[in-house]
């Protein structure tokens, strides 16, 4: 029994460190990049108005870095619905082709 | 209406009642984080999990019969009851319902008065578990399974509760500390505002898996004592209505919001940033996703608080209140046993004054005097929404709900 318990349990560990520490990192990635070129350090309201092209090149980029890393945390989000959505209809999902598809409980 | 009857109306009355105390014992697991750093009104947050876990509810399509199967044989794998326990309209099996649902209700009650976050689950499993030894004897209690697979209290409940915690505290500490690497060039302001929906994502998902995976825990124990009477017959499905007021049980209690338990998660634990509560909500949701996907059955509540408790470990300098952390841990191991011997205690009781509708009955009124001493004792130092994130320690330190009640 025990044996049966830790040879599964690591995985639990492993995918829960990947999606649960790492898709909050990256929101926080995102959150780090949508301040670039702000006067991050104390709030994003003291931008300056006449800011130079390359404070405005690097809030591009950060936009940008900060939508990538959101849209991937959204992903992720959407997967978890997934989950949730296919226990209740007694299913699972599997991850063989790459992309997650319902299949039936086993 | 006959006295057969009129049990089984008691029983899904109180299994109604258990569902409810289900909900707001564990509103904590998806909103405590998310009212302790005020990303919502305790409220709004609590009303924002309500409507998820009745969704939540109504997600489960395909509800399992067999849920009692994982720690007592009172019912075959297909889910229908035993057919030694079915005579006489099920009235065996319905008092062994009723008392385990009486343990349930107790222990969750208790632990509410105390403030402290346990395992729902594991009263019902507890409580059904003393009921069937006190029924049935020892040898009604499904300890290990066959070995083939994880299965029986060992495999499905004692197990887990040792190890979900722990990987919880420890996905939540990884997480806690990058952020903090991450953000730490941000001021206060940008980091609450920014994670402000990073926890109220994380803290819907995890309100909505709860709705799914414990409102179906009273569905099966429901339809299982319509089956064990003989007013339902179908082992795949599930009456509407019974799906109907459970989901509305649930999200009720959920609504009520368990302020008491809130208030240990969300303040007593550790203090708690924007910042951590994503990532200890992040993780919970992670652990408890990836758990079931591979076959666990982890508890909510102890991957819940194993999370917080790792987000108080990740901050750099954080300070974790190990004396909180050590009597919830003790209300975890004591859960199962405890409700067990409540759920025992209740059978003998009922079965003492000849079991049947009078039986019944004396197990309704202890469960009703019970609830109403808890609820009339609760009132000396009132949690709400209102006080619920005041200050752990210090002048308001009286809220603190184990010291008035030891005084």
């Amino acid at each position: 029994m025990l044996s049966l318990f830790l040879q599964d349990i690591w995985k639990v560990l492993l995918y829960s460190l990947v999606l649960g520490a790492g898709l909050p990192v990256l929101y926080a990635v995102g959150v780090r990049a949508s301040a670039f070129g702000t006067a991050g350090t104390d709030g994003a309201e003291t931008v300056a108005s006449d800011a130079s092209s390359a404070v405005r090149r690097r809030r591009a980029l950060g936009r940008t870095m900060a939508g990538l890393c959101f849209l991937v945390v959204l992903g992720g989000i959407a997967v978890g619905l997934a989950a949730i959505v296919a226990s209740g209809h007694g299913e699972q999902l599997s991850f063989e082709h790459g992309y997650p598809t319902f299949v039936p409980k086993s | 209406m006959s006295a057969q009857l009129l049990t089984l109306v008691l029983v899904v009355i109180v299994a109604l009642g258990f569902d409810f105390t289900n909900g707001f014992h564990d509103t904590g697991n998806s909103m405590a984080t998310t009212i302790a750093t005020g990303a919502l009104k305790p409220k709004t947050a609590v009303a924002l999990a309500a409507v998820l876990n009745l969704v939540g509810a109504f997600l489960s399509v395909a509800v399992a019969l067999t849920v009692t199967n994982a720690v007592v044989s009172i019912q075959g794998s297909d889910g229908a009851p035993d057919p030694a326990l079915t005579a006489d309209h099920g009235s065996a099996l319905l008092l062994i319902i009723l008392a385990g649902l009486v343990g349930g209700i107790v222990w969750n009650l208790t632990t509410w008065l105390f403030g402290l976050p346990s395992s729902s689950s594991h009263a019902l499993f507890g409580g059904l578990i003393g009921a069937t030894i006190a029924g049935i004897g020892w040898g009604g209690v499904h300890w290990t399974g066959d070995g083939t697979k994880l299965d029986g209290v060992v495999g499905k409940v004692i197990l887990p509760a040792f190890a979900s915690p722990v990987i919880a505290a420890v996905v939540s500490m990884v997480g806690t500390w990058l952020i903090f690497r991450v953000t730490r060039a941000l001021g206060e302001g940008l980091n609450n505002g920014g994670f402000r929906w990073g926890q109220i994502g994380t803290g819907s998902l995890m309100a909505l898996a709860h709705g799914t995976n414990d409102a179906q825990k009273t569905m099966g124990v429901i339809t299982l004592s319509l089956i064990a009477y003989g007013s339902w017959t179908d082992t795949s499905s599930i009456p509407l209505w019974v799906k109907v007021s459970c989901a509305v049980a649930i999200a009720l209690g959920t609504y009520l919001g368990g302020w008491r338990i809130i208030r240990t998660m969300g303040k007593g634990i550790t203090e708690i940033e924007a910042r951590q509560g994503t990532a200890a909500q992040g993780s919970a949701a992670a652990v408890i996703l990836a758990s079931s996907q591979l076959g666990f059955a982890l508890s909510t509540t102890h991957v819940a608080t194993g999370s917080i408790l790792g987000s108080g470990l990740g901050k750099p300098g954080a300070r974790v209140r190990w004396a909180v952390a050590g009597r919830m841990a003790v209300a975890w191991f004591i859960t199962l046993p405890m409700a067990a011997l409540v759920g025992a205690a209740t059978w003998e009781i009922g079965d003492a004054v000849n079991g049947g509708l009078v039986g019944a009955l004396v197990m309704v009124a202890i469960l009703v005097a019970v609830s109403c001493f808890m609820y009339a004792r609760s009132r000396r130092n009132p949690i709400t929404a209102e006080n619920v994130n005041d200050d752990w320690e210090g002048p308001s330190a009286v809220l603190e709900p184990s010291e008035t009640v030891a005084a």
